[in-house]
């Protein structure tokens, strides 16, 4: 095959497949073909590129143009005016919100512009189903290097030495963690690679293994050889289907080439690895509970010490780590601790990969050097949150973790800022909420998630958690009674002193942290009952303004309930008595009317019905 | 349980049934007492369900911390007789003048020379097999099931930990765990159905109840939370008429909650089948459910 | 393929690597094809393809062929403009496949514009 002069890196995370990403490369080859370019351009669908909200997605190399939210009415156009002809098409660009000119390089847009790439190094650049990607930048030279030029207790004080902690939350030191599995009589032992990645909001596990599932398999390999573990498995939530399919694919390819299995690269080394599934349970994703599921044994964690580094899965010296982790490690290899343990902060080194959604503009995946602010990753990266709402705070740690506030927005993120925030690293959540977000709602929200999570070992977590929620959904219903904040408090203390795992010493985080920061919207739900975010279904209500509403029949025609009476002409009014809240006539009404208007806290103005509209000029009128 | 005598003097003997670490503490305050004790206890040992728990609610005090102490002084002090695997029959008398009658099983070890070795529970040949129950001693399976069954077992049977992948496959196979087959597996895995049903109910991939051809799995995570995913839930609930964890009369549908698929830049996203709908709105809904309606296959694209 | 030594993943990584560069390398020479219709029409794909057949022999890894709209001097397409470092870009109008080998060799390659073929050195000004 001749040279291709252009490479169309499209994207096929799970977000873009979701979006069409397949259909699109039909469509694509299709019209290359019809325009003879199949020689000169290639498509290449590489994984997850990270900055999903602007999916399905492409990136034509080597000018390093983005294309965002393509259809697959766009690409003849695409096809004739870019590959074929050299113009780059403006339209399909990105354009940042309240901007006009769309900024046509990748490398321009702010979303990527201050991220740091060392796990996702490949991200968007390799395609996840061809090992041979994977090997042409630098793939398997650490466990080249490893094998042939370290020893494995000079790998696991390198690794000290970097500083590299824990991924997956909690930030233990991963040398020091290897170390004790290596010093371990026992044997064989097992190396670990926990992929159950549950926190709600967090899915860079998922884009590891969709993207780079080569730089898992490699870190991971390096790891076994380093505590001399000649075993390991992969384990993966059974709601990834396409993470699983590219790591069946992966450790296949690499077992072809000897990069697995008995005796790696001619060393005398050799290592075996299979993938094991989860099936849906959130403590899955702690260890000790991980290695029971693997064992076909009831998940339940139990008590720890002795560690799994001690005795783990078959009763053996087990070493877990994250994704993020065993991904970092062929980076340190390569570029040697000092170079790594110059990024971050004093007591957190290297980058960590946050998901950022929510109420946010670029919606995304991001990798991050510790110690940005917040506001660096809201503002510059995330570009903002959307319709000029005001930013309220940001959720980290998924359902161990707390809120941070507004007015923490400086704090530089590392691991001890946020556990002092009232939160926690965690997995690499980042959901951002906006002033309609009602604190106690999420709050509630997460102890849903716990309670119907909790395995039921221990009666502070089972029963702690469902009195907790009770005492939520009371408030957030405005039947809160008095004390029922200082109970939360001292309900929640309890919980974290008297539960096991780590589900559940931090499951009254989110409680605790917006009583914390946002105790007068709690007490706004007790006293005044009232929501200020207005999102308590049931303490507050929707109207239609009579001196906005254009009587357009739309809200009428799209409300499921059947609630809203008007006709054409007449101002359109909201039946209380049979709204049930849903929401739809808020969404449907067009923003330039923008008459449905939510309430909370204070009598719905009664509008009689039978009044025509009064309009001042033509007002267009939807059909 | 406590004999009173005529409150003169201290004579006779106190009985305590249950050997928890209440009737523990009873034991001891009453031997301090001066008056003699017999623990009785239906268990093979005392110590009760506290023995089982690591730490207490609310104080986190270390469980066996608080009852080892407990239990070596009962075993210790002379006036205390412990009597396990022993129930009371009967009591007959008044207050300061009851007579117990206790029936202490068999125990088929001489305690006086036991060590507690354990030896004997490792070498017993029985110990791991089910046992069989009527109604279920032979499990007809109908013959392609029982192949289908059979050919799963046989792939994973001799890997570590075969009992995930197992139900992984039953379950892609029949969308459900059929009773039948669950009780075949425990037999031929020689894993009690109990335990089995264990895992099987812990998982929320997983089912006892049959499910519907296509499984909605409206996506609860944060982000499709915060961006109104519950509203979507309650809108399918009300187009299909069933709740959250229920299938459609026809066994079409099966409405669930999941988890977080991971898909947050799309939220609201809705997950059925492999295919994921992102950026949904509730109007949406009835169109998706057409879809899957009007030939009951997956849509191929969307 | 058999699994491999060390030597021969080297090896392997050596011969992948050429086949990614468009999505990594540093580009020291710029050569585009001008395509607009007229380009087209006259012939500027057969350059496209003799360009990159000459690039693919060369085996060098910093070479760009990208194309790009009309250069507004449609009777003398098919044109390609080729900058190379920090010198000014060169026009070459009126290829053909033989035209281009020469360029290639000479210009991109050796360094040398060649001025029998070209219509000049340096770009419009702007504005």
């Amino acid at each position: 095959m001749a040279t291709a002069r252009i490479e169309v890196m499209l994207c096929t995370g799970t977000g873009c497949v979701a979006g069409g990403a397949f259909r699109l490369k039909e469509v694509l080859e299709a019209e290359l073909a019809k325009h003879g370019l199949r020689e000169e351009v290639s498509v290449i669908p590489t994984g997850c590129n990270g900055f999903c909200g602007q999916g399905p997605l492409m990136v034509a190399m080597p000018e390093k143009i983005f294309y965002g939210w393509l259809k697959p009415e766009s690409i003849p156009y695409l096809v004739e005016e870019h590959l074929l002809k050299g113009r780059p098409v403006k339209k399909l660009m990105f354009t940042p919100p309240e901007k006009k000119e769309p900024i046509p390089l990748l490398s321009e847009i702010p979303f990527f512009k201050k991220q740091r790439l060392l796990v996702l190094r490949n991200k968007g650049i390799i395609d996840p189903e061809r090992i041979d990607d994977y090997i042409a930048r630098d793939g398997y030279t650490a466990l080249e290097k490893v094998l042939t030029s370290m020893h494995p207790e000079e790998i696991i004080e390198e690794i000290i030495a970097s500083g590299l902690r824990g991924r997956g939350g909690a930030g233990f030191p991963t040398g020091i963690k290897w170390k004790v599995c290596r010093n371990e009589q026992k044997t064989p032992k097992y190396i670990i690679c926990n992929c159950d990645e549950g926190d709600p909001g967090a899915f860079m596990d998922r884009s590891v293994f969709e993207s780079d599932p080569h730089s898992v398999i490699e870190g991971q390999t390096i790891a076994a050889y380093a505590i001399g573990a000649s075993h390991g498995y992969i384990y993966v939530r059974t709601e990834y289907p396409l993470a699983i399919k590219r790591m069946q694919l992966a450790i296949q390819q690499a077992r072809e080439y000897g990069l697995l299995g008995e005796n790696i690269l001619d060393s005398g080394f050799s290592f075996n690895l299979e993938i094991r599934e989860g099936s849906g349970a959130f403590v899955c994703g702690e260890e000790t509970s991980l290695i029971h599921s693997i064992e076909g044994k009831s998940p339940e964690p139990r008590q720890r010490p002795p560690f799994p580094a001690q005795v783990g899965i078959w009763g053996c010296p087990t070493v877990i780590n994250n994704v993020e982790t065993l991904a970092t490690v062929p980076v340190i290899i390569n570029r040697g601790a000092e170079w790594f343990s110059k990024i971050g902060t004093a007591t957190s080194k290297g980058t960590k990969i946050f998901s950022l959604v929510g109420k946010i503009n670029n919606t995304g995946l991001i990798e991050v050097p510790m110690g940005i602010t917040l506001r660096e990753i809201i503002y510059e990266i995330g570009g903002g949150i959307p319709n000029n709402r005001k930013f309220k705070a940001v959720q980290t740690g998924g359902p161990s973790g707390g809120c941070i506030p507004a007015s923490l927005m400086d704090l530089p993120i590392d691991y001890e800022s946020l556990t002092q925030a009232g939160s926690m690293m965690g997995s690499g959540g980042m959901i951002v909420m906006d002033e309609d977000t009602c604190m106690v709602d999420v709050a509630k929200f997460f102890l849903q998630f716990t309670n119907d999570e909790s395995c039921g070992k221990c009666t502070t977590c089972r029963e702690g958690s469902e009195a907790l929620l009770e005492v939520l959904t009371r408030i957030t219903n405005g039947e809160g009674r008095e004390g029922d904040i200082e109970f939360l408090e001292e309900l929640g203390q309890a919980i974290k002193d008297a539960s096991m795992c780590g589900l559940g010493t931090t499951l009254p985080n989110p409680v605790l942290s917006t009583i914390r920061y946002f105790r007068d919207e709690y007490e706004a739900h007790l006293t005044y009952k009232r929501c200020p975010a207005k999102a308590c279904k049931n303490l507050m209500a929707f109207w239609i303004d009579p001196a906005l509403c254009q009587a357009c029949l739309i809200c009428k025609r799209e409300c499921p309930a059947e609630s809203i009476y008007g006709e054409k002409n007449i101002i359109h009014v909201i039946d209380q008595t049979k709204c049930t809240k849903c929401g739809t006539c808020f969404d449907v009404c067009p923003p330039r009317f923008n008459a449905i208007k939510k309430i909370s806290g204070e009598p719905i103005p009664v509008v009689e019905r039978g009044i025509p509209v009064e309009r001042k000029k033509k007002a267009p009128v939807p059909v | 349980m406590k004999n009173e005598p005529e409150k003169k003097q201290k004579i006779g003997s106190a009985l305590v049934v249950g050997g928890g670490i209440g009737g523990m503490q009873a034991s001891l305050d009453l031997a301090e007492a001066g008056i003699k004790v017999y623990l009785v206890d239906s268990k093979p040992s005392i110590g009760g369900v506290m023995s089982q728990l690591d730490k207490t609610f609310p104080t986190n005090d270390c469980a066996m911390c608080t009852i080892a102490p407990r239990l070596v002084s009962i075993g210790r002090h002379k006036d205390i007789s412990v009597l396990t695997l022993s129930e009371v029959e009967k009591i007959e008398g008044e207050p300061g003048n009851f007579i117990a009658t206790v029936r202490c099983r068999a125990r088929f070890v001489d305690e006086d020379r036991c060590t507690g070795c354990g030896t004997c529970v490792a070498n017993c040949p029985v110990r791991f097999i089910p046992q069989p129950l009527d109604g279920y001693a032979d499990v007809q399976l109908s013959p392609e099931t029982k192949t289908l069954v059979d050919n799963i077992i046989a792939e994973h049977r001799f890997r570590q930990g075969p009992l995930m992948p197992i139900l992984q496959s039953i379950n892609v196979a029949f969308n459900y765990f059929p009773e039948d087959v669950m009780k075949y597996v425990s037999r031929q895995l020689e894993i009690p159905l109990t335990s089995i049903l264990r895992v099987a109910s812990f998982y929320n991939a997983f089912s006892l109840k049959p499910r519907g051809k296509h499984i909605i799995n409206v996506c609860m995570g944060t982000t499709c939370y915060v961006r109104g995913g519950e509203r979507l839930m309650d809108r399918f609930g009300e187009l299909l008429n069933v709740k959250p964890e229920e299938t459609t009369p026809d066994m079409l549908f099966t409405l669930k909650s999941v988890r977080c698929i991971g898909c947050c830049g799309l939220a609201p996203a809705v997950m059925i089948g492999e295919a994921v709908y992102g950026k949904l709105a509730v109007k949406d809904i009835q169109g998706i459910i057409k879809k899957y309606r009007g030939n009951g296959h997956a849509p191929h694209d969307h | 393929m058999p699994r491999m030594t060390i030597e021969e993943l080297r090896a392997k990584r050596e011969t992948v690597r050429k086949g990614i560069y468009l999505r990594e390398g540093e580009f020291t020479c710029r050569i585009t094809i001008h395509m607009g219709t007229c380009g087209i029409a006259a012939g500027a794909r057969a350059i496209v393809s003799t360009f990159l057949d000459e690039l693919e022999k060369s085996r060098r890894k910093d070479i760009m062929v990208t194309t790009s709209g009309c250069a507004g001097l449609c009777s003398k397409e098919p044109m390609a403009t080729i900058e190379l470092g920090d010198h000014p870009p060169v026009k070459y109008i009126e290829l053909t496949p033989e035209k281009t080998r020469k360029i290639f060799a000479e210009h991109v390659l050796g360094g040398n514009a060649v001025p029998a073929f070209a219509l000049g050195i340096g770009s419009e000004k702007g504005g």
